[in-house]
């Protein structure tokens, strides 16, 4: 499961860091794509804007922040559901969010889990590390591949 | 004097002459019961024959024993007492009436005026009014009027009410059939002065009086008092006349009368002018009737120490229908004055004891009395006595040689004076209410507006603490977890780096953040706590204690803590928010008895003030009472961080929620003894 991919789309790069560092310490080695927003994040799952042309590998998981620069986390998600090729993709929408509504549109959207960051990092990396093992190693997914 | 073994006995067994109570007039006919208690067969008759039985229910009676078997079967509207009664004190009946009825009759007691202290413990015993022998029995009948209120209690009645004033007793019979046939309710009076205390008492739609009067003041004097009187003056006037001249009409229709006719005018003309004047009468102005309108019964306080004089001015005042009131010294007339509301004063100024002018000041200094019309009467007629007299506050100075009809006149242009002052005064208040009314309905659209502001602006500031609360949440959590994030992989990472010191640093960097984000945390939930809506369910207390319990066990397994839960407490309220309220309160207790060899929670329930009281408490470090009333403000610590971790939050959300559930927290507690917190929750 070495080639599974993480997408992993949070503008802040200090959650950025930590969230690489936990999947480390975790000894979670797969490789992450970083989406600073959430145009950068459907250009690189759709093939489109920076990422036209390129072959894109579609991730195992999807990390996906809510509060995003340009378009939302909500949107983003709505939009992965809709399109054929990413519509079974499991996101798990990691936000600082304790709002009621966040959470129940993101489930109503598709999203597969809803984790709020814990703001003690040992309580963040834990939730890091059991998000990454459980996408990645236990549960089972189907990703339809782009046609090449 | 009737013999007093025989049993009580009531008019109808001893006066034939009067008229048979039938049972028409009996109980429940709606006409107010008089009740006349005195042992002279005269005084039963008078009064009697003076009191309409159309208008009462009147039952006599001539002793006390009597009155009260009268009074047990059915109470009176009214009661006039005499006061020496062959079988006893008339003032003890009084007692007795106003002690033991409830609502109590009014009493009025009608007595030989011997003593001045009889009238004094009369109305100091709770007479409504005290009529002096010799009495006018049509002044009696006004007072009646007056104190049971009869224009106001007597059904309007459908047809319109004549007030009818002729001193020949033929002619009144003569038009009072007329008129009653054409269908008016028609009260008669056979002279100027009763007449006028008639229509006041009665309000009538309109009044005809005889132009000549024989004995008493004429018919145009009836009109003008008529038009002088605020609560009449716009009742319409026929004057009628045995001999219609020219000249007279112009005369009479100057004194104020809305219309004239001769007596022998046809009876259709007379019955079409009437409907024509009820018709253009304008509705009496809505004044109320102020007790001083110079048509009602008046009641005339002469003090003088000459008891001659005193006999001789009181018969003529009483002819003229007032009531007169004596007093036989300065001392007497303000010990009268504490008790018994007068009209008009009429003073002697020579007496022994103090004298007239003595007795002016006193009554004029003083703010009840001081409105009082008050006439000096000396023998003296000096001009030095007189500018002393009118100094010392009198309205009037008269010489007693003078005649009587001076005496009257000015007595009445004394209590006209005193009536267009209150007439003055009630428009002068009325404008002024009128204006405060007017101020006041300015003063609350304004604070209206003022409010509306407010509440705009409260809820701007609300939205603006919403938008705060979210940026809160999200936006200080995250460099938060980088503070803490890079603390920690400093630590980890670069650990053989650091020495000691810079280990201690960063664990300290560390701890600070874990309590900025409780902090954060604690904050939220008292935020949402206020604004979240609330829910209602039957909620077992107990169970949710217990659940707490475990959980807090779990949570410090090293712990060895006792806890005693009351089974099946059940409340109403929203179980979210009085789990965090529960919870609250027992990680407190928890807490507190951190220090405690054999640590104990308790959660039961008190009644007390017919008042479920719900109560958490242990046996921890307690606190100081002092500080009671800080325990739930927000931030509020009374231990130091170091003995007792904490954010100061926990017991601002309990009574956040407490508050939201209708009900009371509060605690108790000693240093070193443990705490107990209470609270209530509105009772669905």
């Amino acid at each position: 499961m070495i080639d599974a991919l993480i997408l992993l789309v949070e503008d802040n790069p200090d959650d950025e860091e930590l969230t690489l560092l936990a999947l480390k310490q975790g000894k979670i080695l797969n490789d992450v794509i970083v989406a600073r927003d959430g145009v950068e994040a459907l250009d690189y799952l759709f093939g489109t804007g920076s990422y036209a042309g390129r072959d894109v590998r579609l991730p195992q998981v999807i990390l996906l922040d809510l509060k995003l620069p340009r378009l939302g986390g909500l949107e983003v998600l709505d939009r992965v559901r809709a399109n054929p090729a990413t519509a079974l993709i499991p996101v798990v929408v990691m936000t600082s969010s304790s709002q009621e509504e966040d959470l129940l549109a993101s489930y109503r959207l598709g999203a597969n889990s809803y984790v709020r960051k814990p703001v003690g990092f040992h309580a963040f990396s834990d939730a890091v590390q059991k998000v990454g093992l459980y996408w990645l190693l236990l549960n089972e997914t189907r990703i339809v591949r782009l046609n090449p | 004097m009737a013999d007093t073994s025989a049993p009580p006995r009531t008019e109808r067994q001893d006066e034939q002459t009067a008229p048979e109570r039938d049972s028409a007039h009996g109980p429940g006919n709606g006409k107010p019961r008089i009740l006349i208690v005195d042992d002279s067969l005269t005084v039963r008759m008078d009064l009697r024959q003076t009191f309409d039985t159309a208008e009462f229910d009147i039952v006599a009676c001539e002793t006390l024993a009597a009155a009260r078997a009268e009074i047990a079967r059915q109470a009176p509207s009214l009661v006039i007492l005499d006061v020496l009664l062959p079988d006893g004190d008339g003032v003890d009946l009084l007692r007795e009436i106003k002690a033991t009825m409830a609502p109590a009759p009014l009493v009025m007691l009608l007595s030989t005026e011997a003593e001045v202290s009889d009238r004094v413990r009369g109305l100091k015993t709770g007479a409504d009014d005290y009529i002096g022998k010799p009495y006018d029995a049509t002044y009696v009948l006004a007072r009646v009027r007056e104190l049971i209120g009869v224009a106001a209690c007597l059904p309007k009645p459908a047809a319109p009410r004549l007030v009818l004033i002729d001193d020949s007793a033929t002619s009144r019979r003569h038009f009072q059939s007329i008129l009653e046939s054409a269908g008016y309710s028609v009260v008669t009076a056979e002279n100027g002065e009763e007449g006028l205390r008639t229509a006041f008492a009665l309000r009538p739609d309109a009044i005809i009086v005889d132009h000549f009067l024989a004995g008493g003041i004429d018919g145009d004097t009836v009109i003008r008092r008529l038009k002088q009187d605020v609560t009449l003056r716009n009742t319409p006037c026929l004057l009628f006349t045995a001999s219609a001249k020219d000249g007279e009409e112009l005369r009479m229709l100057d004194a104020g009368a809305d219309a004239f006719l001769g007596k022998e005018v046809e009876v259709d003309v007379l019955l079409a002018r009437l409907a024509a004047l009820i018709r253009s009468g304008n509705p009496a102005l809505a004044v109320d009737a102020s007790p001083s309108s110079l048509l009602g019964a008046k009641k005339v306080l002469a003090v003088d120490d000459s008891i001659t004089y005193l006999a001789e001015v009181s018969a003529q005042l009483r002819k003229e229908g007032y009531d007169v009131v004596q007093a036989h010294s300065g001392k007497e007339a303000l010990d009268l004055l504490e008790v018994q509301i007068v009209d008009c004063i009429l003073l002697d100024v020579l007496m022994p004891g103090l004298s007239g002018n003595e007795t002016c000041r006193i009554i004029k200094k003083r703010p009840s009395l001081r409105g009082i019309p008050l006439l000096m009467l000396t023998a003296a007629e000096g001009h030095e006595a007189l500018i002393e007299g009118i100094e010392s506050g009198a309205d009037d100075y008269i010489g007693k040689s003078s005649d009587f009809t001076v005496l009257k006149a000015r007595l009445r242009a004394q209590l006209r004076r005193k009536q267009s002052e209150d007439e003055l005064r009630l428009i002068r208040e009325e404008l002024l209410r009128k204006d405060l009314d007017a101020a006041q309905a300015r003063a609350d659209r304004e604070i209206a507006q003022a409010r509306a502001v407010l509440v705009d602006e409260l809820e701007a500031k609300n939205r603006e603490l919403e938008a705060f609360s979210y940026a809160v949440s999200h936006d200080l959590r995250a460099p938060l977890r980088a503070i803490d994030g890079f603390s920690d992989a400093l630590i980890s990472q670069y650990r053989d780096l650091l020495d000691d010191k810079g280990k201690h640093y960063l664990r300290r960097i560390h701890e600070g953040s874990l309590r900025m984000g409780q902090l954060i945390e604690d904050l939220l939930d008292l935020s949402r706590i206020t604004r979240r809506a609330l829910s209602r369910e039957r909620v077992n207390l107990s169970d949710l204690a217990l659940e707490i319990a475990s959980e807090l066990r779990a949570e410090h397994p090293q712990r060895q803590v006792e806890f005693a839960i009351a089974p099946d407490l059940a409340a109403v309220g929203d179980r979210h928010l009085l789990r965090i309220a529960l919870q609250n309160l027992a990680a407190n207790a928890w807490k507190f008895t951190g220090k405690c060899q054999c640590a104990r929670i308790e959660f039961g329930v008190r009644q007390q003030d017919g008042e479920r009281v719900y109560f958490v408490r242990d046996n921890g470090v307690g606190f100081d009472m002092a500080y009671a009333d800080k325990l739930f403000t927000p931030f509020q610590r009374l231990h130091g961080a170091q003995e007792f971790p904490g954010t100061g939050i926990g017991l601002a959300t309990v009574q956040r929620i407490v508050i939201r559930h209708g009900g009371r927290v509060w605690a108790e507690a000693a240093v070193g003894k443990g705490a107990t917190f209470s609270f209530t929750l509105r009772e669905a």
